[in-house]
């Protein structure tokens, strides 16, 4: 990697400030920034390091207002929080389930919701590729093996979080602070696609980081899991992940929330599926169709037509599993 | 006196004949029988503590005063010829002390295929210059700053297309290797097909594998004067000096090369390699030690890899399964680079009694990183395709996979006539099928739990496995009765040191804490081949233990005369001398210590191979899996493996070599692959993310017996090698296990989830 001088933050309005500068990069846990960095795919000048920001490794519970999770709290925090493990544990399964224990212990929760793609075009410096800037996807008709099935248009990168799919289960919010900006969205408003003038999959602009996660209390008899499909057993990226959180009164489905990872350039939210469940009484069936709705706009490319019945059995499994568990 | 001798000798599925000088007298193997103190126990290594501690110095932690480090620029495009080399800013930049390309440097060959800096670059990663400075970040930084003009060639990375007239030329003399396929035959093969009443025929594909050591590829090179010393992770120290001391035009007592720990080399350190030499010559131009080490993304483009290969396979067996006749069409994708086609038709010409047989292998020049040998070279892949057919073979027959196998048994090498040495195959057979539960795990068929399917499978294995000769060593007796082996082979991490300590411990009839073993250095040591093969123990061994054997006679000569006691009645066991004639044992020191500085040195050489025998290692192992029929997950649950290797010197460090290569072999069986973009010729999977290695998590319970037996024929430990059999038929295993599974058999490899789905049915709509 190239030099770059190193700050460390004294205070978060600080931290933005220098944010806001050019070629200027925040580093938390760095499991992802340094790969790129010593990739020579980026080379700050500056980078600021959160880290010293000690409010932000907090985690809170109150039963009335939830979770309230600091940005640099770590993974391995997460996964052995009891209160998580017990009352949220769609989001204990996520975080155990990424990388491995020794970036899980570095990786923090903002992190890994900001992260890069993992397209290997992307990440290797020979390919001027459309998400860097350049004119094409070379996914596209490349090797594609792990690239997107669903809503796929200039770029073929998936978003390789796996936090993200559970805290958007979970109907999380994030408080985002800027230059000009404190304020809260919602964790699915966080993600978009890239766009020709936007070519970046958050829609955090200079300086702007995530402060704090909120995610609300699951309604009484709510159940949820994350379910992840890897190439190996530890340390891989989804193949397809699928986050389910299910509301129940009696055997009906009052509501469900149904996200998929590893698909599609967003983390995808089912929503088609999730209308198919609402109000019904859960079924071998019912399970099936919602399954078959999610992939129903699946578009894959040569190589990852696989994932489209991985992702449909994996989601019929997530629901079955739940009333399961019931 | 020396005798020059003709000796013939198997290595990694090819029988070499080469001249050797060898001298002394042949020891006789020890018999089964024979009560050993130190020889097949299970013994710690002897440098464990200071390798587990971070004391032990491997070639990257070697720092010299003065030292500057070295970066490879590498070609961005996959076939391109160099028009200019502008090095001028990269040489402004400050701490770059030097720019090496073809403009400043001798023009040397390499394989008669390139040249260390080539004109021509023919893959993405093709050496094209080198900046030298003062640390390696600014070297990095130099890289950048060299303007290359390329003028771009047509490129081929499908070693099919690759074969089409119409091809781009990745070598001049075309991209077929040697020009002609590799053909080997006997009997009348449309006899044999004519004769069989079941004939099978299936196309099978293996992916191209990275070996990804723990320790990259590096060297570091001084000059001290007008000798050169190079630390070298390298498989064979006499190979790099030869190698050195010819490219660079000096003689062989200038040259020094050392390598005393290594982090693995699996067959991609086998060879010289080009950062080695351009280190010597950053050294010579700047007066100062030069290291260059490769990194993660250098190790997955340019060390070597186990190259891809389509195997056409063609079986005939009468209704009984005898085999009839076998054919094999193989198309192997060398590279841009290859100085020899791994044998991937091996185990079909050797595994099983065929008497009509023809195997064609066409190895392929493509514009991608060279190949190398990777563990078993040829024959993983061989095994897998073969077994895989043996065991369609045995459905279709509706036999047990193990009978058919049995019943084309062959005590007779196929290939020359010989009879085998020893073969322990049988008896593998039999005792993994116990301890594997095969039979009645074959009996319930196929179990099916909900969305979980079990398979079981087995597949056999043959390799060579002896040694060769010359390999030289000498064993010094000190004054205090402590003892020194020395001999320049090397341990390139499976635990040679240990081993040769037990051998000379055992010969000598000394404690082996007296014992210590120096090797990995050119210059203090005597010459021993490279290690690989699996040859290493076969081949130093039995010098070790002839130079022992001779220290110990030399010993004992002397302590008769100072103990005044006939010296046949003398016998040394734990250090100590006893005899009838005296009252009580006598300690080596309280002879040696009368006698001044007085030393003893034993030398020792490896005898010659047998001449009427076949040497082979043998072994069967046996998977169970579960595949998850939603998923496409495969799991293995267990893996059994039998094998015969000959006389176990330490069970400890052969148990990690047992280990080791079925988790290889797994990764290779389930999802090890480099990923080459189709469109441009770049390695996608240049990281150890990508190129998925098994983790902890992914390791099945793993169960490992050996035969034992001396192989008294094969040389005079009776020991065969054990380094490369255990990964053979671990792919093949697993893959009749997920066919058993599912019902039908998958014919490529890695068996990764689209794959497993796309068998199971599943698909997109």
């Amino acid at each position: 990697m190239r030099n770059f001088e190193h700050i460390n933050a004294p205070d978060l309005q600080t931290a933005i400030a220098l944010l806001s500068k050019p070629a200027t990069e925040a580093i938390a846990g760095g499991t992802d920034l340094l790969g790129e960095l010593k990739a020579r795919l980026r080379s700050p000048q500056r980078l600021v390091n959160l880290k010293t920001l000690s409010q932000l490794r907090e985690i809170r519970y109150s039963p009335r207002a939830g979770l309230k999770i600091g940005a640099l709290v770590t993974l391995a925090e997460i996964e052995r929080h009891s209160v998580i493990r017990e009352k949220f544990p769609i989001l204990a399964q996520a975080a155990s389930s990424a990388a491995t224990p020794q970036l899980r212990h570095m990786g923090t929760i903002g992190g890994n919701l900001c992260q890069k793609p993992r397209c290997w075009y992307y990440r290797n410096k020979l390919f001027a590729c459309w998400l860097k800037g350049g004119e094409k996807c070379f996914a596209e008709d490349g090797e594609n093996t792990y690239h997107a099935i669903l809503g796929a248009e200039r770029c073929h990168a998936v978003h390789p979080s796996d936090l993200a799919p559970a805290l958007i289960a979970l109907d999380a919010t994030l408080r985002v602070v800027g230059p000009d900006l404190d304020g809260e969205i919602s964790v699915e408003e966080l993600y978009t696609k890239p766009t020709a003038s936007r070519r970046q999959m958050t829609v955090l602009g200079p300086g702007e980081l995530i402060a704090e996660i909120y995610v609300p209390l699951p309604k009484e008899g709510a159940r949820g899991i994350y379910l992840k499909a890897m190439e190996r057993k530890s340390w891989s990226f989804a193949l397809v992940s699928v986050a389910a959180q299910l509301s129940f009164e009696g055997e009906r489905i009052t509501d469900a929330r149904l996200v998929l990872g590893g698909v599609a350039a967003i983390p995808w939210r089912a929503k088609d599926s999730e209308k198919i469940l609402t109000g019904q009484k859960f079924s071998e069936e019912l399970a099936k169709r919602a399954a078959e709705a999610a992939l129903a706009g699946a578009q894959p490319l040569q190589g990852n037509a696989y994932k489209v019945p991985l992702a449909r059995n994996l989601v019929k499994r997530a629901l079955e599993l739940l009333v399961a568990s019931s | 006196m020396p005798k020059v001798i003709k000796t013939k000798t198997e290595f990694e599925g090819r029988v070499v004949e080469e001249y050797v000088v060898v001298e002394g007298e042949g020891l006789s193997a020890w018999e089964a029988q024979t009560p050993l103190r130190f020889v097949g126990k299970r013994t710690p290594r002897i440098d464990g503590p200071e390798r587990v501690t971070g004391k032990a110095v491997y070639t990257s932690d070697v720092q010299l005063s003065g030292m500057l480090y070295g970066k490879i620029l590498r070609s961005p495009h996959p076939h391109a010829r160099i028009k200019k080399i502008d090095t001028q800013r990269a040489e402004k930049l400050p701490g770059v002390r030097a720019v090496l390309s073809f403009h400043n440097t001798p023009t040397i060959s390499f394989r008669r295929q390139t040249f260390l800096f080539d004109q021509i670059v023919r893959y993405v990663g093709d050496e094209v210059a080198c900046v030298i400075a003062d640390d390696e970040e600014i070297a990095q930084d130099a890289l950048e700053l060299i303007e290359v003009e390329y003028e771009l060639l047509p490129a081929v990375f499908d070693p099919e297309e690759a074969l089409q007239p119409s091809a781009p030329k990745v070598q001049p003399d075309g991209n077929l290797l040697n020009g002609q396929p590799e053909i080997y035959q006997r009997g009348d093969l449309a006899q044999g097909f004519a004769r069989a009443d079941v004939l099978i025929e299936r196309t099978f594909k293996t992916q191209c594998a990275l070996h990804n050591c723990l320790e990259p590829h590096g060297s570091v090179a001084l000059w001290e004067g007008d000798s050169l010393t190079v630390w070298d992770s390298t498989q064979h120290i006499f190979g790099v000096r030869e190698g050195l001391a010819r490219l660079l035009g000096l003689p062989l007592h200038k040259v020094r090369v050392i390598k005393k720990y290594m982090g693995g080399g699996f067959g991609s350190k086998n060879n010289l390699g080009k950062y080695t030499v351009i280190a010597a010559l950053g050294a010579l131009r700047t007066g100062r030690p030069v290291k260059i080490l490769l990194d993660r993304h250098e190790e997955n483009l340019a060390t070597g890899n186990r190259p891809s290969s389509i195997q056409h396979l063609k079986i005939g067996a009468k209704r009984d399964g005898t085999l009839t006749a076998l054919e094999l069409k193989a198309i192997v994708a060398g590279g841009a680079y290859c100085l020899w086609p791994p044998s991937v038709g091996g185990p079909a010409r050797q595994l099983y009694a065929c008497p009509n047989l023809k195997t064609e292998q066409y190895t392929v020049f493509t514009n991608t990183g060279p190949l190398s040998a990777f563990r078993a070279p040829g024959y993983v892949e061989g095994t897998f395709a073969l077994e895989s057919v043996m065991d369609e073979l045995a459905k279709e027959l509706k036999m047990d996979p193990l009978e058919l196998r049995l019943k084309n048994y062959t005590e007779i090498d196929q290939t020359t006539g010989r009879p085998y040495s020893t073969k322990g195959l049988r008896e593998a057979y039999e005792r993994g099928a116990k301890l594997f539960g095969w039979t009645s795990l074959k009996k319930k068929g196929q179990g099916v739990r909900g969305r979980l399917r079990r398979g079981v499978g087995m597949a056999s294995q043959i390799w060579s496995g002896n040694g060769m000769p010359p390999a030289y060593a000498i064993v010094k007796i000190n004054p205090d009765g402590t003892a020194t082996v020395i001999t320049g082979t090397q341990d390139i991490g499976t635990g040679t040191k240990t081993i040769l300590a037990q051998i000379a411990a055992e010969e000598l009839g000394f404690p082996i804490e007296k014992i210590s073993v120096e090797i990995g250095d050119t210059q203090l040591g005597l010459y021993a081949p490279l290690s690989a093969g699996s040859m290493t123990v076969a081949s130093v061994g039995p010098a070790v233990r002839g130079a022992a054997h001779d220290a110990r006679h030399q010993l004992l000569d002397v302590a008769a005369q100072v103990l005044e006691v006939p010296r046949e009645s003398l016998t040394i066991s734990d250090g100590l001398f006893s005899s009838p004639a005296l009252s009580e044992c006598v300690a080596v020191p309280e002879v040696l210590k009368n006698l001044e500085n007085f030393m003893i040195i034993g030398r020792g050489a490896r005898e010659p191979n047998p001449e009427d025998v076949a040497v082979n290692t043998f072994g069967a192992q046996f998977a169970e899996v579960t595949v998850d029929t939603e998923t496409g997950e495969v799991q293995v649950e267990r893996i059994v493996a039998v094998h015969d290797s000959g006389r176990v010197i330490n069970p400890l460090t052969l148990s990690s070599q047992i280990e080791g290569g079925i988790i290889q072999g797994l990764g290779y069986a389930l999802f090890e692959q480099r990923i080459v973009d189709r469109n441009t010729g770049v390695v996608l999977t240049d990281n150890l993310e990508s190129y998925k290695v098994p983790t902890a998590l992914d390791i099945p319970e793993i169960i490992h017996e050996m035969i034992d037996r001396p192989d008294l024929k094969a040389n005079n430990l009776g020991v065969k090698g054990v380094g490369e059999p255990p990964i053979i038929p671990t792919a093949a295993a697993i893959a009749n296990a997920v066919a058993d599974a599912l019902g039908v058999h998958i014919y490529e490899l890695p068996l990764t989830r689209d794959k497993v789905l796309k068998a199971l049915g599943e698909n997109h709509a």
